[in-house]
């Protein structure tokens, strides 16, 4: 017996691995497309650290902000991801990516209660930076949709992130550790703004 | 005993797993058609996210709406695939994508669509894809074949997504703000980003 099973499994195995059957559907650029829109948002610290910093000060904020973010911000983004690919200019973009990481980095570790609304038109205009420089940078040959789902999927797992992160405001040693956390991207953000305006090479 | 039940179970295992091997064959020999206009759709991108996105929009409106739906989407599709010898190969990308927004913003913003609007926007979607999947039929294909097996993918596909909303929304008088409802409705804006950002990549090319 105990010899005999160890041959099974081997037998099992050994015909599930012969078994895979070519189900190739050629589709130009799908992989290419899904990979690069997922990894797009995540590669680049200032656009990472700018999305948690919107989820973690959703989280922060509370009760309408918490999930209307998560519903609207892809949306603005991609109005942002649209201006981008149709390359339509926007002032400075290196410049205002930086910026947001630094004022939303300060707002999470301040704690600013700002009026749903003057928030909302912060995160918005952020996002449509954000979008912007993801459709100004777009491979061409990628699949359209696959990029599609692929860069918003990254950013909604961002933000959720960033709101599983916040949710730690429920304890008061959790409130210090957020604060300290948007400290940090305050100061990243402000690296990438030196570095923006050149002061770092 | 022992030895013999595992050999048996050696001998289960190598049959169950051979026999895909024989479906193969089969798709080779005589009801390919079936299969391919089963599995095509089920591997094209487009496909996936309209046909999810309309099952969804129609559970989100609860079962007593949703359920036309189980004989007017097989039904579009086959319209479609009929009109897709009419409309050649048109790129269907532009529409598909607008399809994607409009679905994905009547998600997001849980409106109430009536029965009948749900119903247009069902058939849209699928004399849309239907024609999408007709214009990549070859000249040997079996169209009757090809046809039955799109319309019950699309009418499975459809059930069961719209009966997993249901029962993921568990009521219709559900609070908007509850948890099930935000992530259905989170859902419905990221669908409506895709559709947006396909767009204008379509546009842009």
């Amino acid at each position: 017996m105990s010899l005999h099973v160890p041959r099974a499994l081997t037998a099992a195995i050994a015909s599930f691995a012969l078994m895979q059957p070519a189900l190739a559907h050629e589709q130009a650029g799908v992989a290419g497309g899904l990979v690069s829109g997922l990894l797009h948002p995540v590669t680049g610290i200032d656009h990472l650290i700018a999305m948690v910093a919107v989820g973690i000060w959703g989280a922060q904020l509370g009760a309408p902000a918490i999930w209307i973010l998560p519903i609207t911000f892809p949306l603005v983004m991609a109005v942002g991801g649209v201006l981008g690919v149709l390359h339509v200019p926007l002032p400075m973009p290196e410049l205002m990516i930086a910026a947001s990481a630094v004022i939303l980095g300060v707002a999470v570790a301040a704690r600013l209660r700002l009026p749903f609304a003057a928030a909302a038109l912060i995160v918005a205009i952020f996002a449509i930076f954000h979008g912007h420089a993801h459709g100004a940078e777009l491979p061409r040959a990628a699949n359209a949709l696959a990029y599609g789902v692929g860069f918003v999927t990254a950013t909604g797992l961002l933000h959720l992130f960033g709101i599983a992160i916040g949710t730690l405001t429920r304890w008061p040693a959790g409130e210090r550790v957020i604060q300290g956390l948007g400290a940090g991207i305050a100061g990243i953000g402000c690296y990438f703004l030196a570095q923006g305006l050149g002061a770092v090479a | 005993m022992k030895p013999k039940s595992v050999r048996v179970l050696m001998a289960a295992a190598i049959l169950l797993t051979g026999t895909s091997a024989a479906d193969a064959h089969i798709i080779a020999a005589r009801l390919g058609d079936f299969y391919m206009g089963a599995s095509h759709p089920l591997t094209d991108l487009q496909d996936v996210v309209l046909w999810i996105a309309t099952g969804v929009l129609a559970g989100t409106l609860g079962a007593s709406k949703g359920r036309w739906l189980i004989p007017v989407f097989p039904l579009g599709l086959l319209a479609g695939l009929a009109l897709a010898p009419v409309v050649g190969t048109v790129s269907t990308q532009l529409a598909d994508a607008t399809m994607m927004l409009a679905i994905g913003m009547l998600l997001a913003a849980a409106t109430q669509v009536p029965t009948l609007a749900l119903c247009a926007i069902a058939f849209a979607v699928a004399v849309l894809r239907g024609a999408a999947n007709g214009a990549e039929l070859g000249p040997e294909t079996d169209r009757l074949l090809f046809a039955a097996g799109l319309a019950c993918a699309g009418y499975g596909v459809v059930t069961l997504t719209m009966a997993l909303t249901v029962v993921f929304k568990r009521t219709a008088s559900d609070s908007v703000t509850s948890w099930r409802a935000i992530a259905i409705r989170a859902l419905g804006g990221w669908i409506a980003a895709i559709g947006l950002m396909m767009a204008s990549l379509v546009l842009a090319s």
